[in-house]
């Protein structure tokens, strides 16, 4: 039996999908700037410093933050530790696989972790606890639970969720030790960085692409822009090329489309 | 009147001397059910329809299926089944195929939609497909619905009566899978009727006169029109 790798779109379907695009409409009913619902709960998990879980169309995502203490890295002494993990789990597609993590995977922490670190969302500087021995440590873990395609901004949506609903015990330094006390506080949250991915089918850019659009697509880019409509970070994929013209509109759809996400989880982390 | 009853594995359904079909296991004269499902003893023997389930490949079923992967001796194909189907290029092209001088993707290529016909189905390998005979082959124009399978028969209707139907008043073709794939081809707006009424006959399969349902169904829409 020989093992399914992804998801093939039929020809005759990704036909009426090109037909359908040039007169700038989607299968799905959707224009080109649209993105699927979403929906967003915080404090999901109990046991969690901060969670949230994240429905984007038929995509589902659910993110924990945990906070500890630990050892900063060599070459950024006076800043804490912040790192995204994503796991798709193989309950949740049929092309999803036990085992170590995909390259798809892989890519979707990168890509996410990098939207949140390049923005600055997390003042690491004041995470820093004893400078080149003691840091907070601020680990947030994704479970991806369905794929519908565009996990990168389900993804992102429910991190930068989490952190801003967190709550991290407050550690004091005394005598040159670290000592932890009932207090907690929020983690130091500055910005709200949103990503907003969108897939070239032929000649056409659109926003949130699903499973069925993503199959069929040629290019994909993410952009990841913050309050002040600034581009922080950005991942192209898939094999075929980007004219200057399209990248141009991407980074303007997607700062266009994210202020309108932004209200959504500003909402939903009230 | 055929007498059916509803069944669970393990039932009894009939005891006696007689045909039966799928999913039904004889010990001495008696006939058990294996699946949850409608039972009926007719003249064609005792036979069980399954109220859900995959789609289990049987010789001789006609299906449509997508090509998912093409290796050198023919192509992989998504029949919608815990199995995918492989057609041989040598049932394509012919007895002196050679994978050094003929090319697969002129003939397939990755997404297609095929219709197809079941040459066997084994436990020990993947079920073999063949598109010799009339009617088989790629389908290039349609619309896809996936149906449940153990819906097909009702679908389809006593010989074709109930398909018919549907492209007689639709003025669609519709081809059916035994796997539940569908394809409806035809001017935009009677495809979304008959991909609606597709999707209804599926919904209420179970009930009786569907037949009559789908005739004021498709009546009314024509009168209202």
């Amino acid at each position: 039996m020989s093992m399914k790798k992804n998801y093939v779109v039929e020809t005759i379907r990704k036909t009426q999908m090109l037909e359908l695009l040039a007169s700038g409409q989607r299968l799905d009913g959707r224009t080109p700037e649209q993105h699927r619902p979403i929906t967003l709960k915080v404090g999901v998990i109990q046991k969690a410093n901060g969670s949230a879980s994240v429905t984007l169309g038929n995509s589902e995502v659910l993110a924990g933050v945990k906070v500890a203490t630990g050892t900063p890295f060599p070459d950024t002494p006076d800043k804490g530790l912040l790192v995204v993990n994503a796991e798709i789990l193989p309950l949740s597609s049929p092309y999803a696989e036990p085992g170590p993590p995909s390259e798809d995977a892989i890519e979707l922490a990168r890509v996410v972790d990098r939207g949140i670190r390049e923005s600055e969302m997390v003042d690491l500087t004041k995470l820093c606890l004893i400078p080149g021995k003691t840091v907070y440590t601020v680990f947030v873990d994704v479970n991806v639970m369905n794929v519908d395609g565009n996990l990168f901004d389900a993804m992102s949506y429910a991190v930068v969720a989490a952190l801003r609903s967190a709550k991290m015990k407050k550690f004091i330094v005394k005598d040159d030790k670290v000592e932890a006390t009932d207090e907690m506080v929020p983690i130091p949250v500055e910005k709200i960085p949103v990503s907003v991915t969108l897939a070239r089918i032929g000649e056409s850019l659109v926003v949130d692409p699903n499973a069925e659009e993503e199959g069929a697509m040629d290019m994909r880019i993410t952009i990841t822009t913050d309050d002040e409509g600034n581009v922080c970070a950005s991942q192209k994929g898939e094999a075929a090329g980007i004219t200057p013209e399209h990248v141009l509109q991407a980074a303007d759809t997607s700062i266009m489309v994210g202020k309108e996400i932004r209200k959504t989880i500003i909402e939903a982390t009230k | 009147m055929i007498e059916r009853k509803q069944v669970i594995p393990g039932d009894v359904i009939t005891r006696g001397d007689f045909q039966w079909g799928s999913y039904i296991e004889k010990r001495g004269d008696e006939f058990i059910a294996l699946r949850v499902g409608l039972a009926e003893v007719g003249r064609e023997g005792v036979k069980l329809n399954p109220l859900s389930g995959p789609y289990l490949p049987h010789p001789e079923d006609q299906v449509i299926g997508k090509v998912v992967d093409i290796n050198g001796f023919g192509w992989v194909v998504d029949i919608n089944s815990s199995f995918d189907g492989f057609l041989p290029a040598s049932f394509v092209f012919g007895r002196e195929f050679s994978p050094s001088t003929h090319d697969l993707t002129t003939k397939f290529g990755v997404g297609d939609i095929i219709g197809a016909r079941i040459e066997s189905s084994e436990r020990s390998r993947d079920p073999q497909l063949s598109i010799r005979g009339h009617g088989f082959g790629k389908i290039d124009r349609g619309e896809i619905v996936k149906i449940s399978p153990t819906k097909v028969p009702r679908l389809i209707g006593r010989r074709g009566s109930m398909i018919n139907l549907i492209s007689e008043r639709t003025g669609c073709d519709v081809k059916v899978g035994q796997n539940g794939v569908v394809v409806v081809s035809g001017p935009p707006e009677a495809v979304g009727r008959a991909v609606n009424v597709i999707k209804m006959v599926e919904e209420a399969a179970h009930s009786a006169d569907l037949m009559g349902r789908v005739d004021q169904y498709l009546g009314g829409v024509e009168d209202g029109a």
